[in-house]
């Protein structure tokens, strides 16, 4: 069973370090996501699994078998891993029809014509491109050469398929629909996916677990949720999350897990109670990272905060808040419209809550905040 | 052991098979032989053994430096009068280029001129013809019977006589090189005038500023750059010109550098004109050193060449008409009249007489006659001119193949290995021939030819070592190519051809060449067309087996037998300009593309 497995992956050019000492663990059937900024080396890491690249250190392997390695000196080249590459660009062919485009593998692979008529057609099907067969890739919209793309790397039946980045290039509402056909492609095809994205709701959607890559360096491999409910430091808190996680700088005062004073910036205290993590030292600067949604509005007895902006998008709506100086956003159910300059009390929900120390960005405690 | 598995994995990557083959095979082709110069200009030669007195073949001596170099008046006769010809020619040359050329293209490009495209396509027809095509031409109007012969066109029809310094020497080889250079100029300067952003001038135009100013502040400086790099290029393909200066300048013994390699080769003193084979490399790859000097450093200003808006051109008013015409006939005698007078000359029995009762077909269709040039049949009914017709289709389409096949291989190699060493020598190693002039490589050749080196027979009189040179001289316009069309192609396109296991080959032929045939073909085309109207690289190593056109041409020019060489160098025109219509036909490349 292809489980994909990197060792101390290192990949220098002549004068940056793209990856820098990855360990990951692919399981076999995942649907994993390679998360980041642009240029934190996603497109790298992939390109080294299926052997387009050699990294300059490491070892990978492949289902139990190494497939690269520098120290015993094996690089297996890509068509002997076994994987399927669908580019950021789609690369077809452009002088091939889609026909062609999706059967020229085929060909290599000596089938005979109405074996591979029989597999073009089941994967055109599959991907709403029956129409096309005849046509040339210059002849179809992005959406429609993305599934030829899809189409040609499936018809191999890889055991692995990797994706770089393959809906960026279509507008919002093909790619919702594109990730829906993606997660059904994944069922029905029994195989591993490893996909590139730098859109943290792509990855959140779509995958068993996030690989959240910053400069090179792993920052956390999980679940999405589990990313999103602990992320491990300041940078996993900040990159996943739509309005971005709030984060409050403030002082840790001497207290107990039950009750540790923080006074932010503005001069008010909170007080936090622990869940899990340890107790921040006395006098250390910490931020404390507050989902938006965990930000409520209305309640009694909160802190002053006055309105700065609504942003209201239908289901749901994004208010800015200032509160006292500390700028502040809450996400609320539905459509409410506050006037600006408005002053509304702000709480905070019961759980959910991570302080990171300031200095380096850890996760130092989780649990919840209260007025 | 580490060893072993490292070269083999090295190997298994096609690329870089092909890069280490290629750096060898290069190293062995271009730097060597310069090596091999090198040695030959410290060497008694065979014949060299009656004159430098004591010595044997083959031993060491400094005789053709000090000779060359150090003799008074002899090395001024030697070399430093032909050097100060060269270099007097070039300067010229370069100044009627970039005078008729830039004018051209501010014409064409920034004034109300009619006939445009005609004027684009037939100012560079000069070019696209063989260098010497003007140089006969001329011969053809303005022979003097003064150095013997007969007079040309212009005394037949005039009566009056032409001035030696008109006919022959500086003046004409300046003039006629000038203008088979001038498009370089028209298509540098009129590329920049073309894509110069009208807004730079528009937004001067909108502070006041006069016509004058703007011209003088703002459109000169930004074709300087393309002013130098024409400068640069016409400098170094005049000096190493050597069909014009032989044609124009070998009545009155005018020579410049080419000539008198060609001289001394041919002649005792072999080791002189390796010499000056050696010297006109080093000049060569200084002009190339300062172009690139010249170019990096005024980077930032051809870089601006944003969309242009519509240019508001020039009226040129009561002009207009007159000059459209008047530049129409000018080049029309330029490019078409020359192609008259071959024709004419070429069914004269007897030179200069232009009476009607004159004019046959024996050069063309007749069996030979005992009384018209030792009995030579007409070059349609004639078995040399056949082998020759023969040998030139052959050896261009050979090393057309084999030039342009290096090229795409050359190009796809340092393009996927981009960053490596190794790619950037090996892309050195094909851009260098590019430097050493024509003939100074066949010097090259001549020298390392005539003697077996190690495994290397002697190739000298061979059809391989015409091949070989071929090659080597087009591999740099065939690797641009090669690595141009793979530049525009990304590496995804093949990679998901690899992924899927597909061989090497079959990506090359099913998927790479497909996709970038027409600019591939161009790597094939440009040889081609090249080595069709190609004499000084060849003149040095053919062999009466081994003869093209264009070295016959040579020989019957050098004969005398005018009507023989008129009608061979028509027969070259027609087979270059046929060849240049295909070209642009397959490929909608043309070398005047976008600007007329
Ligand atoms: N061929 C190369 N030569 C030199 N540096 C490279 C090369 N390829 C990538 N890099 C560098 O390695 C780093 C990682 O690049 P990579 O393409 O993996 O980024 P990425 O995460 O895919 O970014 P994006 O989201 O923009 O696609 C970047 O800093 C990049 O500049
Ligand atoms: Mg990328």
């Amino acid at each position: 069973m292809p489980e994909i497995i990197l060792r101390q992956v290192t990949k220098k050019f002549q004068k940056s370090i793209a990856v820098e000492n990855l360990d990951l663990t692919i399981d076999n059937r995942g649907f994993i996501t390679l998360l980041g900024p642009s240029g934190c080396g996603k497109t790298t890491t992939l390109r080294m699994i299926a052997g387009l690249e050699s990294p300059t250190t490491g070892e990978i392997s492949i289902g139990g078998r190494v497939v690269f390695s520098s120290e015993q000196g094996i690089d297996l080249p890509p068509d002997q891993r076994d994987v399927g590459f669908l580019f950021q660009n789609y690369a077809l062919w452009p002088h091939m029809t889609v026909y062609q485009n999706i059967t020229f593998g085929l060909e290599n692979m000596k089938w005979d014509k109405k074996r591979m008529k029989a597999r073009a057609d089941e994967l055109m099907a599959m991907l709403r491109i029956a129409d096309y067969g005849e046509r040339y890739p210059a002849e179809l919209s992005g959406g429609q050469q993305q599934r030829v793309a899809i189409a040609r790397t499936l018809a191999t039946g890889p055991k692995t398929l990797f994706m770089d980045e393959p809906l960026s290039n279509l507008d919002a509402k093909l790619r919702m629909e594109m990730r829906t056909e993606l997660k059904r492609l994944h069922r029905e095809t029994d195989s591993t996916f490893v996909y590139v994205t730098h859109d943290q709701l792509e990855a959140m959607t779509l995958s068993t677990k996030i690989c959240l890559l910053r400069e090179g360096k792993l920052q956390q491999y999980a679940p999405p949720l589990e990313v999103y409910n602990h992320p491990v430091n300041v940078f996993a808190a900040d990159f996943i999350g739509s309005p971005n996680i709030n984060l409050l700088t403030a002082v840790a005062g001497a207290g107990s897990a039950q009750a540790v004073p923080l006074v932010l910036n503005n001069g008010q205290t909170l007080s936090f109670q622990m869940t899990g993590g340890e107790l921040p030292s006395e006098e250390q600067m910490l931020h404390i990272g507050i989902r938006p949604e965990n930000v409520v509005l209305a309640g009694t007895g909160g802190l002053p905060a006055q309105i700065v902006a609504t942003l209201p998008s239908g289901m749901e709506t994004v208010v800015r808040l200032d509160m006292g100086g500390v700028p502040l956003t809450a996400v609320v159910f539905g459509t409410i419209d506050f006037a600006v300059g408005e002053t509304v009390p702000v709480g905070f929900k019961t759980a959910g809550h991570i302080l990171f120390a300031a200095e380096n960005g850890r996760y130092v405690a989780g649990g919840a905040v209260a007025v | 052991m580490g060893w072993l598995k490292q070269i083999k994995m090295f190997c298994r990557k096609p690329h870089n098979l092909i890069l280490a083959v290629l750096f060898l095979v290069l190293v062995i082709l271009t730097l060597l032989p310069l090596i091999s110069i090198v040695m030959d200009t410290f060497t008694v030669h065979t014949s060299e053994v009656m004159r430098i007195r004591g010595t044997h073949a083959g031993d060491f001596t400094t005789y053709h430096w000090s000779k060359v170099l150090l003799d008074g008046d002899n090395s001024l006769n030697i070399f430093y009068k032909p050097l100060l010809n060269t270099i007097g020619i070039s300067l010229a040359t370069c100044l009627i280029a970039i005078g008729f050329g830039g004018l051209m293209a501010w014409l064409v490009t920034r004034t109300n001129i009619r006939y445009k495209p005609f004027l684009s396509a037939v100012f560079v027809l000069p070019y696209v013809m063989p260098s010497w095509t003007l140089a006969l031409a001329w011969l053809n109007f303005f022979r003097n019977p003064l150095v013997g012969g007969v007079p040309g066109l212009f005394t037949v029809l005039t009566g009056l006589p032409v001035p030696n310094w008109f006919a022959y020497g500086f003046f004409p080889i300046s003039v006629v090189q000038g203008l088979h250079y001038a498009p370089f100029a028209y298509i540098l300067i009129g590329g920049i005038l073309k894509n110069m952003d009208a807004n730079l001038e528009e937004a001067a135009l909108l502070l006041k500023a006069s016509r004058r100013q703007i011209l003088m502040r703002i459109t000169l400086p930004m074709v300087k750059p393309a002013v130098l790099s024409t400068f640069l290029l016409a400098f170094s393909s005049s000096m190493s010109a050597f069909a014009v200066p032989a044609f124009l300048g070998s009545p009155v013994r005018y020579q410049v550098l080419t000539t008198q390699l060609y001289r001394t080769l041919q002649g005792l003193n072999p080791g002189y004109g390796y010499l000056m084979a050696l010297l006109l490399i080093l000049i060569g790859v200084g002009i190339m050193l300062l172009n690139q000097w010249v170019l990096s450093g005024r980077k930032s200003y051809t870089t601006i060449t944003g969309k242009s808006s519509q240019i508001a051109l020039v009226h040129l008013r009561r002009l207009r008409t007159p000059l459209s015409v008047g530049f129409s006939a000018l080049l029309l005698c330029v490019a078409v009249v020359p192609l008259i007078t071959f024709a004419v000359e070429s069914f004269i029995v007897e030179p200069g007489n232009y009476a009607w009762s004159n004019f046959s077909t024996i050069f063309w269709v007749g069996e030979g006659a005992v009384d018209v040039a030792n009995g030579e049949p007409g070059i349609l009914r004639n078995a040399h001119i056949f082998s020759g017709l023969a040998n030139s289709f052959l050896l261009s389409l050979v090393v057309a193949f084999l030039t342009g096949t290096i090229g795409i291989l050359a190009g796809y190699a340092i393009v996927r290995k981009k960053d490596h060493w190794l790619a950037h020598a090996v892309n050195q190693l094909t851009f260098f021939p590019y430097l050493i002039p024509s003939m100074a490589l066949g010097a090259i050749y001549l020298s390392m030819s005539v003697v077996p080196h190690g495994p290397i027979p002697a190739l000298y009189g061979t059809f391989a070592i015409l091949i070989l040179i071929g090659v080597i001289k087009y591999l740099p316009f065939a690797s641009k190519a090669g690595i141009n069309s793979m530049l525009q192609l990304g590496g995804e396109i093949e990679e998901a051809a690899l992924i899927m296991g597909i061989p090497w080959w079959k990506r090359m032929l099913r998927i790479i060449v497909p996709i970038q045939k027409t600019s591939f073909l161009s790597g094939y085309l440009l040889p081609y067309i090249s080595c069709m109207r190609e004499l000084s690289l060849f003149i040095l190593l053919i062999s009466p087996a081994t003869n093209v056109l264009t070295t016959m041409l040579f020989q019957y020019n050098e004969k005398g037998w005018n009507q023989y060489a008129n009608a061979i160098n028509l027969l070259i025109v027609g087979v270059v300009l046929l060849s240049n219509y295909a070209m642009n036909k397959l490929t909608g490349a043309s070398i005047d593309k976008g600007i007329g």
